[in-house]
């Protein structure tokens, strides 16, 4: 083990180059998929016809295929479809894909279990169903969600490292690439990007906490 | 003027409202009374389409509810709704709650809005609650708010859902109390309701449903001293003798 050459300054910012696209993909991707996703899951709930059936399809086929097998077909069965895509924006289209799915339900969920006499309130008193959407339900329903979302983005965030697959440059990539060169370094390297993991992701639930005590 | 003409209504093969015949004329109370199940509340939703109807025809003042061109938003601001259950907006406080449908449906301005929402409190009797969150009220303090929101509309029709049986037994009076005074200066009301001694004080006339069908229509002194159909009879001695 040789704790002095692993965090040697070359290896450090080597790994912060990694940290830092992870980072980047995961913000890229929670950002589209929250839209794509919240748009989704609220198209479902309003059970329009087909638009909602095709959308409920798609979710449910895509939340049952396993994450590595999306980023993989976008990366390299997407090419063959004369569609070439770089590797960050694969790693960026199939999270996006996958997240979307997952927190379209979420937001689905949260939707429906706001109580139907909300809906009758606000639309009885005129409001349309757009109107009663925005003043009345979705501001009930997010501040119900806030947990589950947050904990996808955090399933998002360590999801990222998968995309080490097709060679994305991130943390974990580049935690491997020192490994090969030094299996000796191998423990406190993986021992510090654990750290880096944790300490993002642990301050995302102490977010979603502390949100969760704002809305209450 | 509400009426419904020849009106049935089916959920999928359940015959709910069968051949309704009711007119309900402006000014008038009418409270609806009948066993649970009956369609009472079926009916009442009825008439801001809460529920649509399978056949017939239903008219509020000049306007075909069940017509495709009907602008249900339009008629619906005409027409306030009291539920059994409040359904106030737990994120919103009691001003915003009765100062929402006003500043976004008729486009009133925010301080017109707040006024008017303080004069409605104030009537109700609980003008000191307005920065109130629902769910610090009393549940007859929730449900005066309820029909402070209502009026604030200022509705020619209002809809009450039984809207004493979710209030603890203490807190029934002073809803009733709002309701009576709203009765009094002439608000069109129609009152699905198990309070029969509301329905006796206030009421114009009491329309007895069962199964669907409205088997009596009487006021309420005739139909209280000697109900004519068998099932009022028994309905009422049950509801009565306990």
């Amino acid at each position: 083990m040789d704790f002095a050459g692993a965090f040697s300054p070359d290896n450090l910012s080597f790994l912060m180059e990694g940290f830092y696209v992870t980072l980047k993909v995961a913000l890229v991707s929670i950002v589209l998929s929250f839209i794509i996703g919240g748009a989704v899951g609220t198209l479902r709930f309003a059970k329009i016809p087909v638009i909602s059936h095709v959308l409920a399809v798609l979710v449910e086929s895509i939340r049952n295929l396993p994450l590595l097998l999306i980023i993989l077909f976008t990366y390299l069965a997407l090419p063959e479809m004369g569609i070439n895509l770089s590797i960050t924006v694969s790693a960026i289209v199939a999270l996006t894909i996958f997240e979307s799915a997952m927190l379209a339900e979420i937001v689905r969920g949260g939707l429906i279990s706001i109580d139907k006499g909300q809906m009758e309130a606000a639309r009885t008193s005129g409001l349309t169903y757009i109107q009663a959407m925005r003043f009345i339900i979705l501001p009930q329903a997010l501040r119900r969600m806030v947990p589950n979302i947050v904990s996808q983005f955090i399933s998002l965030l360590k999801d990222t490292s998968l995309a080490v697959v097709i060679a994305l440059p991130e943390l974990l990539h580049n935690a491997r690439i020192i490994q090969a060169h030094h299996p000796n370094e191998v423990i406190p390297i993986f021992i510090l990007i654990s750290i880096m993991y944790f300490v993002v992701n642990y301050g995302l639930s102490i977010l979603s906490k502390r949100l969760e005590l704002k809305t209450a | 003027m509400i009426s419904f003409e020849n009106v049935n209504k089916y959920y999928g093969d359940f015959h709910v409202l069968k051949d309704i015949n009711l007119t309900i004329q402006t000014g008038e109370v009418v409270v609806i009374i009948g066993p649970s199940g009956s369609g009472k509340s079926t009916l009442l939703r009825c008439i801001n389409k809460l529920e649509t109807i399978t056949d017939g025809t239903l008219m509020i003042n000049d306007i075909k509810l069940n017509d495709k061109k009907t602008d249900i938003n339009k008629v619906r601001r005409n027409i306030g709704m009291v539920f059994q259950h409040f359904n106030l907006y737990p994120h919103k406080t009691v001003l915003e709650n009765i100062t929402l449908a006003p500043i976004n449906v008729l486009g009133v301005s925010k301080e017109e809005a707040k006024k008017t929402a303080e004069y409605y409190l104030d009537k109700v009797g609980i003008p000191d609650k307005a920065s109130s969150y629902p769910s610090q009220l009393s549940g007859g303090q929730q449900q005066r708010v309820a029909i402070a929101r209502g009026l604030a509309m200022k509705p020619e029709i209002m809809l009450f859902d039984e809207p004493t049986s979710a209030l603890d037994p203490e807190m029934v009076g002073e809803v009733l109390d709002v309701m009576k005074a709203l009765a009094k200066e002439g608000m069109t009301m129609v009152v699905v309701t198990h309070e029969m001694g509301f329905a006796k004080e206030v009421g114009d006339r009491i329309v007895f449903i069962d199964q669907g069908k409205i088997l009596e229509e009487a006021t309420p002194a005739e139909f209280f001293a000697e109900p004519k159909e068998e099932r009022a009879k028994v309905f009422l001695s049950r509801i009565l003798n306990h």
